[in-house]
């Protein structure tokens, strides 16, 4: 009698050992997921807060960068965006294009959220790609129609960082990597003239 | 059968002259130089760019963006400044709503059953308890809209998309969009109503104020991308894909099964048949 219940008790340990793996599998996505929306959620009403609180366009955009700095790998998506063309710039060329490209990144996630008050966001699920944790949120922008913004996490569980912005199916980093293309393969691959373009163009949106 | 295109009708006419344009356009269409087959990473580039007209592409986009500047652009301001949002809102979804007949079309001819009873749901609902489809009470009543047109159909039945087109007047395409537009024309119930001049005049009224109403609603998202790209045609070219292709995967992805929940489910999977 002892023997068997020790062989049952012995088989259960064993199923469950081997199908640990799984459920550890399943409970780390799970936490995972939740803390994607977590991180979202407070990024999000941060970026809200600064949105659609008091202060000038400049001083907006000072607690914007900020923000946007914590919360995005922004050189990560720089890199990205310059797709075969980074391995080919100097090192020099590299730190210039990287401090230009973190404003141009405040700029157009800012556009993403609308630069005017009246913004709210809800967050409707999250889901795994990958490795990364995709949190899919609605934003509603005064006289606009409600648009379906995705917000793409990597390591969702140790140190969650946004690599991208979904807006409607087209990918913020996928864009601006194919315009800086374009840019590029009408200036003779130069990089210089890809810095001086940013460089205008930040001053001409400042 | 009635005469094809009776000469009073304004999309067919307007659909004539862009054929024309077509012509023309092909009749001056420049292809871009591809790069030195000696820069490997170049010309994978070029081949992923996928837009051998790029020159002659680039010059409508230049056309269409100075029309958009002078006419189309204003008009949306007027519009947006002059009519309250509820009231755009309102005139969305009644534009929306009649279109639902191609909608229907596209949903049956793509085999999505479940899409093809939202949006018969959505044309009853809407038309009747939401007043002519001023009010898209369907989709509180859980019938969502969904996007549905034949370039969407020909895509699900794997018609390449082909190269990248920017074409007068209709802007970002490429040859499966643009012939999935002049389909979604032809199978229009309104292409065929009626004649006459009040019918003519609504037509146009139609056409119209859907462009002014879509050019509304992406106002700031436009003013926005041209303030920020270095190469907005570049930009347009990738946002529009990949819009298609976002709305093409939602397509594909819908594999909702038809038997309602209610039913006595079979044993075994519930898949929503051929």
């Amino acid at each position: 009698m002892l023997h068997r219940r020790q062989v049952l008790t012995l088989a259960a340990a064993a199923a469950a050992f081997t199908a640990l793996p799984g459920v550890a599998r399943v409970a780390l996505a799970q936490a995972g997921s939740d803390r994607a929306v977590t991180f979202v959620k407070t990024t999000g009403d941060k970026l809200v807060g600064v949105v659609n609180g008091p202060g000038s366009a400049a001083e907006k955009r000072q607690a914007l960068t900020q923000i946007i700095d914590q919360a995005v790998d922004v050189d990560g998506v720089g890199r990205f965006c310059l797709g075969r063309f980074w391995r080919t710039a100097t090192p020099d060329q590299q730190k210039r294009y990287l401090a230009l490209f973190h404003q141009v990144l405040v700029t157009s996630i800012t556009a993403k959220l609308g630069e005017y008050q009246g913004v709210r966001f809800t967050i409707s699920r999250s889901r795994s790609q990958d490795e990364d944790e995709l949190v899919s949120t609605v934003v509603e922008r005064p006289n606009n129609p409600p648009t379906n913004v995705d917000w793409v996490i990597a390591n969702p569980n140790n140190a969650p960082k946004i690599i991208d912005v979904i807006a409607e199916g087209t990918s913020l980093r996928l864009t601006q990597r194919s315009d800086y293309a374009s840019f590029l393969a009408h200036n003779n691959s130069s990089v210089d003239a890809l810095i001086s373009a940013m460089q205008q163009q930040i001053a001409s949106a400042g | 059968m009635r005469a094809v295109f009776p000469s009073l009708n304004p999309l067919p006419r307007m659909w004539h002259q862009l054929a024309v344009a077509g012509l023309l356009a092909l009749s001056l269409a420049a292809c871009a130089t591809p790069p030195p087959a000696d820069d490997p990473d170049a010309v994978a580039d070029f081949k992923a760019t996928n837009d051998p007209l790029e020159p002659t592409n680039r010059v409508f986009y230049a056309v269409n963006n100075g029309l958009d500047t002078v006419i189309l652009r204003p008009a949306a301001q007027a519009y947006r400044f002059v009519v309250p949002g509820k009231v755009r809102e309102g005139i969305h979804n009644m534009l929306s709503n009649l279109g639902t007949p191609v909608q229907l079309s596209n949903d049956m001819l793509e085999g999505k059953p479940r899409r093809a009873g939202d949006t018969t749901m959505r044309f009853l609902i809407n038309t009747t308890v939401g007043v002519l489809g001023i009010f898209d009470v369907a989709k509180e009543w859980g019938y969502p809209n969904h996007d549905s047109d034949f370039g969407m159909t020909l895509a699900s039945w794997g018609v390449p998309e082909g190269p990248f087109l920017f074409l007068p007047v209709l802007g970002p395409s490429d040859p499966r969009d643009a012939v999935g537009f002049g389909v979604d024309i032809v199978q229009d119930p309104f292409t065929w109503v009626g004649q006459g001049a009040a019918v003519t005049a609504l037509g146009w009224s139609k056409f119209a104020l859907s462009a002014v109403d879509a050019r509304e609603r992406v106002l700031d998202s436009l003013d926005q991308i041209k303030k920020t790209a270095l190469d907005p045609y570049a930009t347009f070219r990738s946002l529009y894909r990949q819009h298609r292709h976002a709305q093409i995967e939602a397509l594909r992805n819908d594999n909702r099964a038809t038997i309602p929940v209610w039913f006595p489910q079979q044993a075994g999977p519930t898949g929503n048949g051929p």
